[in-house]
């Protein structure tokens, strides 16, 4: 049984005496694409700020291979290799398309402001193999057209889009995607899927996503983790997670349960 | 190369400030100095304001602070300028540091206003710790010498301030270009996604704050050379809203911006000059109309309008640009 | 013994006016998250208008303050108009900017309307300028006549905000902008409302203040920081914390002045803003906004 390469133990969290996460556990093997839903206030994106290091939480450890991240500052556990996408747009709008990738390379590149600022050689290299590494990622992605371009003139939809691939483009072991999906029609969903895929496949990068969109968790992820109300309530394939009577009452309400056994 | 492009323009107005001095008289040589110093001024805290989008008002503080060092060591220690000049930058980019921590926790409105407070507590020392500032009298510096160069004082500082504005510029066109600068957009433009890609918070606003500090400080040593005086009244809230005025009517987030904003604005001070009793008001409409109807700031409207102001941030090289007829904008506007 | 309330008295009277300015800003900021900075200006624009009908044109001075107050509003929904609805969606630094920017035109038109630097404009006492004793204590009678004006103000904007329709629907939609929104409630025209009633808070204290002092064109920034330390105290989004906050300062700045020093009473207000924005930025009553990611 291999090593879980994320693991989540024990984990609270309390908001003002509400507790959000209640001893949460959780285990992301490599290679996995793991989705993450259950209802509004759930306490899903918490979960991620939580793993993140947005938000330590009151009780509990968080593991990134085998290290505990639980304390250290995001900027940390990003260069320890996890990536995170968020619900509102965190493009850069002030910069161009290349750059906004380019800065995906920040914690895979080291030059000061020393360096920068006397235009050093070392620095010149450094500069221009990220440039390349950039371009390269927009091919990845079919949007090589797109490299000039201002951050505030893309569309919602290649927005996030971009964003992912600014994520990927530091090599991250794990990458938290806080659903990504929104916003993006029925003929986009099909393409998205292909490019999770790809992700993992090519990329090697294992995926935790939130997501209401649930035809998509149901074609692409291995593993659905169900959270309600700060409590994980159920845990397998996509399938399994689907028929459990649970899962269905968190969603749905216990009339509708029973109207959904009855049938 | 564009006519009228970014380089060329430079190009020509550091030809033109280099042999100012042999047709302009001592105070247009003066105002020009002025110039240099305040487009230092600028250049920092554009740094900090426009790229890292940190809405600090502490820069006339910094200033002040590199000023009286610079000063204050020559007259209590009697140190040579050229030590004491090193060292007033030095204490102006430390002060800019200390104030960089307790701003992390802060931002926007609340950053501005506590650094409002800070400035106006700096103001309120200069004033009142007598025995070491002097007060609001102020006190005389030493003239500054440039034994054994054959050179006047006048002459010789405009061309220290000129060699200095030169050599900060270029590190500072550098500098944003780099993945500094792009870090410290990312900071302005989503905090929380930059951490997120091993951005250090912490680490680029104290960057930010220690630099608008030093240029702030090399600024306030070169007007306390320059006057050979130095007096709180040079450091108020007036000068800070100056500074804001210079790189919002030159450009938030660009470095040109700086110089030509700083430009434009002691140009239009020197102007209200003669219109005593209404300099406020106009400096205020000023303010207001270029926030309400040019919020780009000379150089949004030149990036728009003329052909080769581009500001990538990152370093391109020729070969690479993509062609014209690709997209069907031809010239890219950054807001 | 006597000395002691002596300044307690006085802290208490220049505090309450602290609280009218605290007042306006926190009502400001409550609605729209912003900070006017110009209201220091309005402020000083209010009082030279209740001087101009009181001092130049003999209007008496209650309808003279009830005047101040109605211009106040008038200059505060004209900020609003040029410096707010138009870049309420820009960044922070352009907003603030533009209140800046305004409050220099007002300084300096009230510098060639009014006097230009150095002159400071007295303004008759309302009362009479004898000291009176209570109980063995002195007590000028101009002090009681301005706490009694600023607790009446007081009294009237919480009426105002719990009882008016105009009040609860600012309550409203500084509580939750879009719900107000969907309520019907047409947002714009409270943020007007806002800077309106802000600026006339301001414009009654600038009207109460001015027996007590002498009036120049350069006293709004001072009593505008004063005045925002003060909401920072109290918390920027309390009301309540506003004269809370206001008051306490008073009497701080009047303890340091007079146990200590009175180069002091100017740096209080400073060491009070920075010192609670970066310890507890809520302040005492204030309640924390929450960033959503």
């Amino acid at each position: 049984m291999t090593e879980a390469l994320l693991s989540v133990r024990g984990v609270s969290v309390s908001f003002g005496g509400v507790k959000v996460l209640d001893s949460i556990d959780l285990d992301v093997k490599p290679g996995e694409i793991r989705g993450l839903i259950g209802p509004n206030g759930a306490g899903k994106t918490t979960m991620l700020n939580v793993i993140c290091g947005i938000h330590p939480p009151h009780q509990g450890d968080v593991l990134l291979d085998g290290v505990s991240i639980v304390g250290r500052k995001p900027s940390a556990i990003a260069r320890l290799g996890l990536g995170r996408t968020f619900q509102t747009s965190q493009l850069f709008r002030g910069m161009t398309v290349l750059e906004n990738l380019m800065t995906g390379l920040h914690h895979r590149t080291a030059a000061g402001f020393i360096a920068a600022s006397l235009n050093l050689r070392r620095y010149r290299e450094e500069e221009e193999a990220a440039e390349e590494a950039a371009r390269q990622a927009l091919e990845f992605i079919g949007m090589s057209a797109f490299a000039d371009r201002p951050g505030s003139a893309l569309s919602f939809g290649q927005q996030r889009v971009i964003e992912i691939a600014r994520t990927l483009i530091g090599d991250p072991k794990v990458v938290l995607l806080d659903e990504p999906a929104v916003g993006l029609s029925l003929n986009r969903l099909a393409e998205f899927d292909t490019l999770l895929r790809r992700i993992r496949d090519e990329k090697g990068v294992t995926l935790i996503l939130i997501e209401h969109v649930i035809r998509l968790v149901m074609d692409v992820c291995d593993q659905v983790t169900v959270l309600s109300s700060g409590r994980r309530i159920a845990e397998g394939t996509p399938d399994a997670v689907r028929n459990d009577p649970g899962v269905i009452e968190a969603y749905l309400g216990k009339e509708l349960r029973a109207r959904h056994s009855a049938s | 190369m564009a006519l009228f492009g970014r380089r060329n323009v430079l190009v020509a107005m550091l030809l033109f400030a280099a042999v100012a001095p042999t047709f302009l008289n001592a105070y247009y040589l003066f105002v020009a100095n002025t110039i240099l110093i305040y487009v230092l001024l600028a250049i920092g805290l554009n740094i900090l304001v426009g790229y890292a989008g940190q809405l600090a008002f502490a820069n006339a503080a910094m200033f002040g602070i590199g000023a009286y060092g610079t000063g204050l060591l020559q007259v209590h220690f009697g140190w040579p300028f050229w030590l004491a000049f090193p060292l007033g930058a030095l204490i102006a980019t430390i002060v800019g540091l200390a104030i960089s921590l307790p701003a992390l926790r802060l931002s926007g409105l609340y950053l501005a206003l506590s650094t409002l407070a800070f400035a106006q507590f700096t103001q309120w020392v200069f004033l009142n710790w007598e025995p070491v500032t002097f007060g609001a009298g102020g006190f005389k510096t030493p003239p500054i010498s440039f034994t054994p160069l054959p050179i006047s004082k006048t002459l010789g500082l405009y061309y220290l301030s000129l060699i200095l504005v030169m050599v900060l510029f270029a590190l500072a066109q550098n500098l944003v270009r780099s993945r500094i600068g792009r870090a410290f957009v990312a900071v302005r433009d989503g905090e929380i996604a930059a951490e997120s890609l091993g951005v250090d918070l912490l680490r680029y606003k104290a960057l930010a704050f220690g630099i608008s500090g030093f240029y702030a400080g090399i600024a306030g040593g070169l007007y306390s050379a320059m006057l050979n005086f130095v007096s709180p009244e040079g450091f108020d809230l007036f000068q800070m809203v100056i500074h804001k005025a210079m790189i919002i009517v030159g450009g938030l987030g660009s470095i040109v911006g700086s110089v030509l904003g700083a430009g434009t604005l002691v140009f239009v001070l020197e102007a209200l000059r003669k219109v005593k009793g209404v300099q406020e008001i106009a400096f205020g409409a000023i303010l207001v109309g270029f926030i309400l109807f040019m919020p780009g700031g000379i150089i949004g409207f030149l990036k728009e309008k003329v052909r080769g102001w581009e500001e990538p941030l990152h370093r391109t090289r020729a070969s690479r640009r993509p062609p014209i007829a690709a997209t069907s904008e031809s010239s890219e506007v950054r807001p | 013994m006597e000395l002691l309330v002596y300044l307690l008295l006085s802290g208490l009277t220049t505090g309450s006016l602290y609280a009218l300015i605290a007042l306006g800003i926190v009502v400001v900021n409550k609605a729209t998250a912003v900070i006017n900075f110009a209201h220091g200006e309005l402020f000083m624009f209010s009082g030279f208008v209740a001087w101009m009908l009181h001092v130049q044109m003999g209007v008496p001075y209650l309808p003279s303050l009830l005047a101040a107050v109605a211009f106040g509003f008038l200059l505060g929904a004209a900020t609003d108009l040029i410096a707010f609805r138009p870049l309420k969606n820009a960044n922070i630094i352009s907003l603030v900017l533009a209140t800046i920017g305004i409050a220099f035109m007002l300084r300096g038109t009230a510098r060639v309307i009014w006097g230009g630097k150095g002159d400071y404009l007295p303004f008759p006492p309302i009362t009479s300028p004898e000291p009176i004793m209570i109980g063995g204590i002195m007590v000028i009678p101009q002090q009681l006549a301005v706490l009694a004006g600023s607790i009446v103000i007081m009294v009237a904007f919480a009426a105002f905000f719990r009882l008016t329709r105009a009040g609860k629907m600012m309550q409203a939609t500084a509580d939750n902008a879009k719900a107000a929104t969907l309520a019907g409630i047409r947002v714009d025209r409270i943020y007007m409302l806002s800077f309106g009633t802000g600026a006339a808070i301001a414009g009654a204290a600038a009207a109460l203040m001015a027996p007590l002092t002498l009036l120049y064109p350069d006293m709004g920034f001072s009593f505008f920081i004063k005045g925002f330390a003060a909401a920072v105290l109290g918390g920027l989004t309390s009301l309540p914390g506003a004269v809370l906050g206001g008051i306490s300062i008073g009497i701080v700045e009047a303890l340091a002045g007079g146990y200590l020093h009175s180069s002091f009473i100017e740096v209080s207000a400073f060491i009070v803003i920075m010192f609670v924005l970066v310890v507890r930025p809520t302040g005492l009553l204030g309640s924390t906004r929450f960033r959503r990611v």
